[in-house]
């Protein structure tokens, strides 16, 4: 009898802790999917030039990493550090150029988002094209080892001509 | 120490089980000197194997030698098999303490004064049998092996091993905890086997015990693999269910194979050999799947994070700053869950930034932290099926009063 009630109480205490554990989500986990950069990505109406910064940094990764066929996440990481770009462009068997061409096409796509946003003045986004088109490849190259330097050009682009965008900010 | 067993069990019929006794323990404080003193792994894995011989020896030994102190055959495979639970319960916590608190060859060390104190009682024993020879004890050869509580003892004793192991693991490698700390996390299981050690006394049928104990070791992998959350406290409840689950379940099974069996140190090595190839082949089935499956949620949970970084409210320089750090953290820390913290540091001294950037700090180590967690499940569920499996194996064995 003493067995039965053991063997009974067994089943019932492991069934309450799994239903439990279950019931609070234990085997809900799924990692953040990663989205497919090539998919256009909403402009969440920035307000301010950091913002726009921000949503142009996030466009262009997103333009780089399609032309590569990569995620925007792992190129991301490949532009932190020299070791890093190393081992992503001998993984995806990309070269250099290739690179810099992709970053070119990421900085268009930013610029074509935030027209389109409403973030950026034609008037501005046209230079804008011809500068980025213009820039040599080894500045492409140096542009993308270090992702700080990659965002302060981008906010560079955007710096000189600040004033001008924000009379266009709501 | 699976294959030693049952040799070393013969050896102790032969020579007197106070003698195998002695020379086991000596043999094992000899190695264990050897264990800590090791500099190579292939020093090592040799002195643990020399120590497995001595140890088998003395262990099987001790089956012989117990009837005598504590009054009868039966309370002897019960004494017997409450310090084998007891033991596998008790031995990742101990090692995780002392491997902090000193170094992992002082858990060798200790061995070696504690074998030798083991040894003094039983050397009048030898110096007896050394006097007047080995007098051959009644031979109760009765059967063979039990096949059924070998069996079932060889399947929970994978799936507790890999509660054991992987439970530590996640919680060094996962959970990034101290070794102690992570001790002190799996003391549980070891508290819970007292608890379950109480409960043998008042049910006396060793399949009902056996089967409340398999069940319970399954219920507490399943809660294992299925933890909502990467906190310690959540990891306590299935503790418990494992930890008095062990205790019931080894120590029924044991008693079983022993049960009306002779002789005991033969049958007793029997246990152990089954016990160990269990923990082997449950080590060797998992290690390759929860290796793969961390290996996944690795790079899941990598991208997941970056994508937090990226998509967070935090300023641009900033969050691509943490991003670099965080790659270089992940190159420091190659193959395990890296330490995220100090991609964070210095905070910036703005109030509204820094409230920004440690709410990142936060959603990244829940993704890691996660990802880390979701990585065991495989492996916690495949455990706490082998345990169910063992299920089987108890319902066909009989016990057989001694």
């Amino acid at each position: 009898m003493r067995g039965r009630v053991l063997v009974i109480g067994a089943v019932v205490a492991s069934l309450l802790l799994v239903g439990a554990y279950l019931a609070a989500g234990g085997s809900s986990y799924e990692p953040e999917q990663i989205q497919n950069p090539c998919k256009p990505r909403p402009w969440s109406n920035p307000q301010t030039l950091g913002q726009i910064a921000n949503q142009f940094t996030i466009s262009a990764l997103d333009g780089a990493a399609c032309k590569l066929g990569v995620s925007r996440e792992a190129l991301t990481r490949a532009l932190a550090t020299p070791e890093a770009r190393k081992r992503f462009t001998e993984k995806y068997g990309i070269d250099d150029e290739k690179l810099a061409k992709a970053i070119r096409a990421g900085l268009l796509r930013a610029v074509d988002d935030a027209e389109e946003a409403g973030a950026l003045s034609p008037i501005l986004a046209v230079p804008l094209r011809a500068t980025i088109r213009n820039i040599p490849l080894e500045e492409a190259i140096e542009l993308i080892q270090n992702g700080r330097k990659l965002l302060s050009n981008v906010e560079g682009f955007l710096g000189p001509a600040g004033s001008i965008i924000e009379q266009f900010l709501p | 120490m699976a294959l030693a067993a049952v040799p070393a069990a013969l050896l102790a019929r032969r020579v007197g089980p106070g003698r195998a006794a002695a020379v086991g323990l000596a043999i094992f404080a000899g190695a264990g000197l050897a264990c800590g003193l090791a500099d190579d792994l292939s020093t090592l894995v040799l002195a643990r194997c020399v120590q497995a011989l001595g140890g088998a020896a003395a262990v099987t030994a001790a089956l012989e030698l117990l009837p005598a102190t504590v009054g009868s055959e039966r309370r002897a495979a019960t004494v017997w098999a409450a310090a084998g639970a007891t033991g596998a319960a008790l031995g990742p916590a101990l090692g995780g303490i002392l491997t902090e608190l000193v170094s992992w060859q002082s858990i060798f060390f200790l061995q070696v004064p504690v074998a030798l104190i083991a040894a003094v009682p039983i050397l009048s024993v030898a110096k007896h049998e050394a006097a007047t020879g080995v007098i051959e004890p009644e031979l109760r050869r009765t059967g063979r092996p039990h096949l059924w509580a070998n069996l079932a003892l060889a399947m929970v004793s994978a799936a507790i091993a890999a509660a054991l192991f992987l439970l530590v693991l996640l919680l060094i490698e996962g959970w990034r905890l101290s070794p102690i700390t992570a001790a002190i996390v799996v003391s549980v299981m070891p508290l819970s086997a007292l608890v379950g050690t109480k409960l043998t006394e008042y049910v006396a049928d060793a399949r009902s015990r056996a089967a409340a104990g398999a069940i319970l070791v399954s219920g507490g992998l399943a809660g294992l693999a299925f933890l909502p959350k990467a906190t310690i406290a959540l990891t306590i409840p299935p503790q418990i269910l494992v930890g008095v689950g062990l205790s019931l379940v080894l120590s029924a099974l044991t008693e079983t194979a022993l049960g009306g069996r002779a002789p005991q140190a033969i049958h007793g090595g029997w246990t152990i050999s089954a016990r160990h190839a269990g923990v082997v082949i449950g080590l060797l089935a998992l290690t390759p799947i929860f290796t793969a499956d961390i290996d996944q949620q690795r790079h899941d949970a990598i991208n997941a994070g970056t994508a937090v970084i990226l998509d967070s409210p935090v300023n641009p320089l900033l969050k691509l700053g943490v991003a670099e750090k965080v790659s270089e953290r992940l190159e420091e820390e190659k193959g395990k869950v890296p330490t995220i913290g100090p991609a964070f540091e210095p905070l910036p001294d703005n109030p509204a930034e820094r409230a920004e950037v440690e709410q990142l700090k936060g959603e990244l180590q829940d993704q890691l932290d996660r990802g880390a967690t979701h990585a065991f499940s495989t492996s916690f569920i495949l455990a706490a099926l082998l345990g169910l499996i063992a299920l089987f194996p108890i319902a066909l064995s009989k016990e057989v009063e001694l």
